[in-house]
């Protein structure tokens, strides 16, 4: 039986609550998350299937602290894993939480998180949408040069729909925040 | 006190009262989780992120000013401007629970 098991899986921007539950439904297989590198390789090796909670951060100003930012982590039982495009990784056994035990324990700061995810990854694309596909497809149609058109025009749609997804979130963190 | 300050912290989070509550002594983020656990009898467990997140925050604003390392934790204390945001929100909850009293006793 194989013991090491590589998957491709990609998670937009805004999708990190979906590939923590992904990695914790392979923990519960039986596969234990080892490192993710290259372009969206999870690399696993096998292990007793156990209920293992993994969580997501976004927070350069942790990656640089990585010390003391990894430290306050692991003091309240959360094992480092690594980090990947700007989140790092965290993962703490079910058994020892009392409760279901997240990273976040208030609303404000799970917003905060979403801000920082906004900053970091997508306003840059917002950018790259606005200063780079537009221009490039309204050029390409006015050449009358159809199959570049089309793949601007592709990428546009995937552009939209990250947009979309992010601008839920937004949408539903916000209203589930506490009223001030 | 300025007006974002006032907009951010007044009120505040439970969590942000809490760790300036705890920071009136020098401490380090853990040892304000566990002093919190131990003040709510289990009851609020913060969450390291949510910690993180927060100290340096309020080390922006000036609410916290940073100490001293000790084994690659972060020892921080509470400043002049802190103080003043925390007997702001510890006025505005001795408020709340004097009037609830009230209440109770008048229905009572």
């Amino acid at each position: 039986m194989k013991d090491k098991k590589t998957m491709i899986r990609f998670f937009s921007v805004a999708e990190w609550e979906k590939e923590q539950e992904f990695l914790r439904r392979q923990h519960q297989k039986g596969w234990k998350l080892v490192k993710i590198n290259g372009l969206c390789l999870f690399h696993f090796e096998r292990c007793q299937p156990e209920d293992v909670i993994y969580q997501l951060d976004y927070n350069r100003e942790g990656m640089e602290h990585q010390e003391e930012y990894v430290q306050m982590f692991r003091d309240c039982g959360w094992e480092y894993l690594q980090d990947y495009v700007g989140y790092s990784y965290f993962r703490k056994p079910a058994s020892q939480m009392q409760g279901e035990e997240s990273i976040f324990c208030d609303e404000d700061s799970r917003m905060d998180m979403l801000l920082r995810v906004w900053k970091g990854r997508v306003r840059p694309l917002l950018f790259i949408f606005l200063f780079l596909l537009i221009p490039n497809l309204v050029l390409a149609v006015c050449d009358k040069r159809y199959p570049t058109a089309a793949v601007f025009a592709g990428l546009m749609v995937v552009y939209l729909v990250i947009f979309a997804k992010v601008g839920r979130k937004f949408w539903n963190c916000r209203n589930s925040a506490p009223k001030k | 006190m300025n007006d974002h300050i006032r907009k951010v912290y007044v009120p505040m989070t439970e969590t942000g009262f809490y760790i300036l509550l705890c920071l009136r002594s020098e401490m380090h983020g853990y040892g304000i989780v566990q002093k919190v656990e131990q003040l709510t009898e289990g009851q609020i467990r913060l969450s390291p992120g949510t910690m993180y997140g927060s100290l340096s925050k309020m080390e922006k604003d000036g609410l916290i000013g940073f100490v001293r390392e000790e084994d690659k934790r972060k020892i921080y204390k509470i400043t002049p401007l802190g103080t003043q945001v925390l007997e702001l929100e510890m006025d505005r909850i001795g408020r709340l629970y004097r009037n609830m009293m009230e209440v109770r006793e008048n229905e009572g």
